[in-house]
């Protein structure tokens, strides 16, 4: 007779209480993929957001520009850069931009704002948010030396329709004022007024005459990979491509954009202290019905023991028992929460009635409709915790069980 | 062949502990039994049939006096060692409730077996034979709540028998059979005895039982009142 067997038709033989127990850690598995699932799914875009605002999943500038983002920071060799980072796996695109502060102003109005320089012939939408959301008109074109994209709401404060003039003034690398006249070829709407009130894209080429840039130089190669989670090791890569040029650092979007991170990382410890919480009520019911069991069977325990069962066997065999109940559980788990997850993940929730179209958080636009997102690591990382949660709770129980004397459980009457 | 009793008592006392209170539940009582006997313990309730049977069986350690088992004292052996001796040397009948709910017939009185690791088939091979010794072939694969108390007690002695123990140490295994049962169950161990030479310890206050026994211990308030051999 083997234990495993033994342990499962054990917990059979009250069917009812351990389909109930099984029950409430198939619910904790339901809990756990909802709060993971749906943060993975809101990480993902907001991470992605982020980085179609601007820098990227990583962003190679020099080493100073991070903490003092003055214009004479910048990368001499950024096409070169750019072709390199082209060349590693998991790198989807890269951008070669000019970023910086300028005062934008149309008739006797001006406003500050920052600039994005970008190249029209290599841009696109899908790593730039502001040529996703154009509303009017579209990007300049490459031959278009003067176009320039702004956002809705500034063009509402500077009175800009498309064809209009925008002259901006900016410093140049060495420190002068300067200044170009743009005309606007399109209009944007991201949706957060914070940014469509400040944010300006005009030519790379414009950018560099103006700034009296070398050729080649830029402010950043904004890079976009296939999969956000592999920014650190991409950037290992990439800063050892560079190791020899103090002129070039690589940032990972966790450190160009702390805030970001920040309010990610803050979301995940209270998600992950909700699961654990959670988590310990439900191993406190799973204690509870074992240690009921426990204590239902002393005579049982006391007579395998007088026969010559060794307390570590009788711990095993209650442990076996928790054990099969937490797979029980997972299983249960898996089949209530596979519907729910496919909805989820296929279709959604819209809370934009609750919550507005334009939700914005930490500085990036939050998707207002809710689906989930399992990665395999946190799939893995909820299944692991489950069935630990379920064996701890076994522990006492076992222990129990094993410290049973046979004599004083053989005593009749 | 050395003559070492199997079982001797030197001057067991069992003292319990009860609140403020001391219970002497077992006094001075010594006592040999020799391999191949078939005895009773006989005594009214209370009088401390099931602590003797307890402290030779190793469930139990006296406050005073010796226990030895085939030469071994007890009192020298860790409780993994006991655990052994109890697995490997002495086998058990309790009064009821004898068999583990979850397995069947010839799983529990496989039981013991299975705790000293002798493989599978051999184990089913022994376990089969000793079932149908016991009457109870038919009924193997059932579960406990399937059997009588009667068929209960029959697996319950297969098991005790099956390991080849030194001795078999029953407390009052006929208790809760209807006299019929109880009349068959003794028929069996007496046989297993006349047979087998099986040594087999038993308590007792059933009249018809003592009326079967070769040597008849007699208690009162934990002493040996009376140590009675019939031819
Ligand atoms: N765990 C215990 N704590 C205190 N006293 C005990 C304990 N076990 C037994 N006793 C006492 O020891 C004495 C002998 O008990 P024991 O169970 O050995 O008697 P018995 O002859 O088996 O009785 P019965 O025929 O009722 O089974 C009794 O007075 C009993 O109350
Ligand atoms: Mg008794």
């Amino acid at each position: 007779m083997q234990l495993t067997t033994m342990a499962w038709r054990t917990l059979m033989r009250n069917k009812r209480r351990s389909v109930i127990t099984a029950f409430s850690v198939a619910f904790g598995v339901l809990l756990s993929v909802t709060f993971t699932a749906s943060s993975d799914y809101a990480y993902t875009n907001m991470i992605n957001t982020s980085a179609v605002m601007g820098l990227g999943h990583l962003s190679v500038e020099h080493p100073d520009y991070q903490d003092t983002p003055t214009l004479d920071k910048r990368l001499l060799d950024a096409e070169a850069v750019q072709q390199r980072a082209l060349q590693t796996p998991g790198v989807t695109a890269a951008q070669v931009r000019i970023m910086g502060q300028a005062m934008f102003a149309s008739g006797a109005k001006s406003v500050g704002g920052a600039f994005i320089a970008i190249d029209p012939g290599q841009e696109t939408p899908a790593h730039n948010i502001f040529l996703r959301t154009l509303v009017e008109g579209q990007c300049f074109s490459a031959d278009e030396e003067h176009g320039v994209v702004v956002g809705a709401k500034m063009a509402e404060k500077l009175n800009l329709r498309l064809g209009k003039k925008l002259i901006f003034t900016m410093t140049d690398k060495d420190g002068e004022l300067v200044s170009e006249l743009g005309r606007v070829s399109g209009i944007f709407k991201t949706g957060d007024d914070s940014v469509d009130g400040a944010v300006v894209l005009f030519p790379l080429a414009l950018a560099r005459k103006g700034l009296g840039y070398e050729p080649n130089a830029a402010s950043l190669v904004a890079i976009f990979l296939s999969d956000h989670r592999a920014a650190k090791t991409i950037k290992g890569k990439l800063a050892g491509l560079w190791a020899q040029r103090p002129d070039i650092g690589v940032l990972t979007w966790q450190e160009s954009q702390p805030d970001l991170a920040g309010l990610i990382a803050v979301d995940r410890l209270f998600n992950y202290l909700l699961q654990f919480l959670v988590g310990l009520v439900i191993a406190a019911g799973i204690m509870n019905t074992l240690l009921m069991s426990v204590m239902e069977r002393q005579w049982e325990f006391g007579i395998m023991m007088a026969l010559g069962m060794m307390p570590g066997q009788v711990v095993r065999l209650v442990l076996l028992e928790s054990c099969w109940l937490g797979l029980l559980g997972l299983a249960l788990g898996v089949i209530i929460t596979t519907p729910w997850f496919l909805y989820m993940a296929r279709i959604g929730i819209d809370f934009s009635g609750q919550i507005g179209k334009d939700y914005s958080a930490g500085g990036v636009l939050v998707d207002p409709v809710m689906k989930f997102r399992l990665y395999r690591e946190s799939a893995m990382c909820i299944a692991a915790a489950v069935f630990s949660l379920t064996m701890v709770a076994g522990i006492f129980p076992a222990f129990k069980a094993g410290r049973t004397t046979p004599v004083e459980n053989l005593k009749q009457g | 062949m050395n003559n070492t009793p199997l079982v001797q008592l030197e001057n067991v006392s069992r003292i319990y502990q009860q609140g403020k209170v001391q219970v002497a539940a077992v006094t001075e009582f010594s006592l040999d039994v020799q391999a191949g006997e078939f005895s009773v313990l006989c005594g009214p309730s209370g009088s401390g049939k099931t602590t003797i049977l307890n402290l030779i069986g190793a469930l139990d350690e006296p406050s005073l006096g010796r226990v030895r088992l085939e030469g071994r004292d007890l009192a020298e052996l860790g409780r993994s060692d006991l655990a052994r001796l109890r697995r490997d040397r002495i086998g058990f009948v309790f009064q009821s409730y004898n068999l583990n709910p979850v397995l069947t017939a010839c799983e529990n009185a496989e039981f013991v077996l299975a705790l000293q690791n002798i493989p599978k088939a051999q184990r089913r091979q022994r376990v089969m034979a000793v079932l149908a010794e016991v009457g109870m072939a038919e009924l193997a694969q059932r579960r406990p709540d399937e059997l009588s108390g009667g068929q209960q007690q029959r697996v319950a002695i297969a098991r005790a028998i099956v390991s080849h123990p030194a001795i078999v140490l029953a407390d009052e295994p006929t208790a809760n059979v209807d006299s019929a049962t109880a009349d068959a169950i003794l028929d069996l161990m007496v046989r297993l005895n006349q047979e087998q030479g099986i040594t087999f310890l038993f308590s007792t206050h059933d009249q018809r039982v003592m009326d079967r026994a070769r040597r008849l211990i007699h208690l009162r308030d934990g002493r040996l009142e009376h140590d009675e051999v019939r031819g």
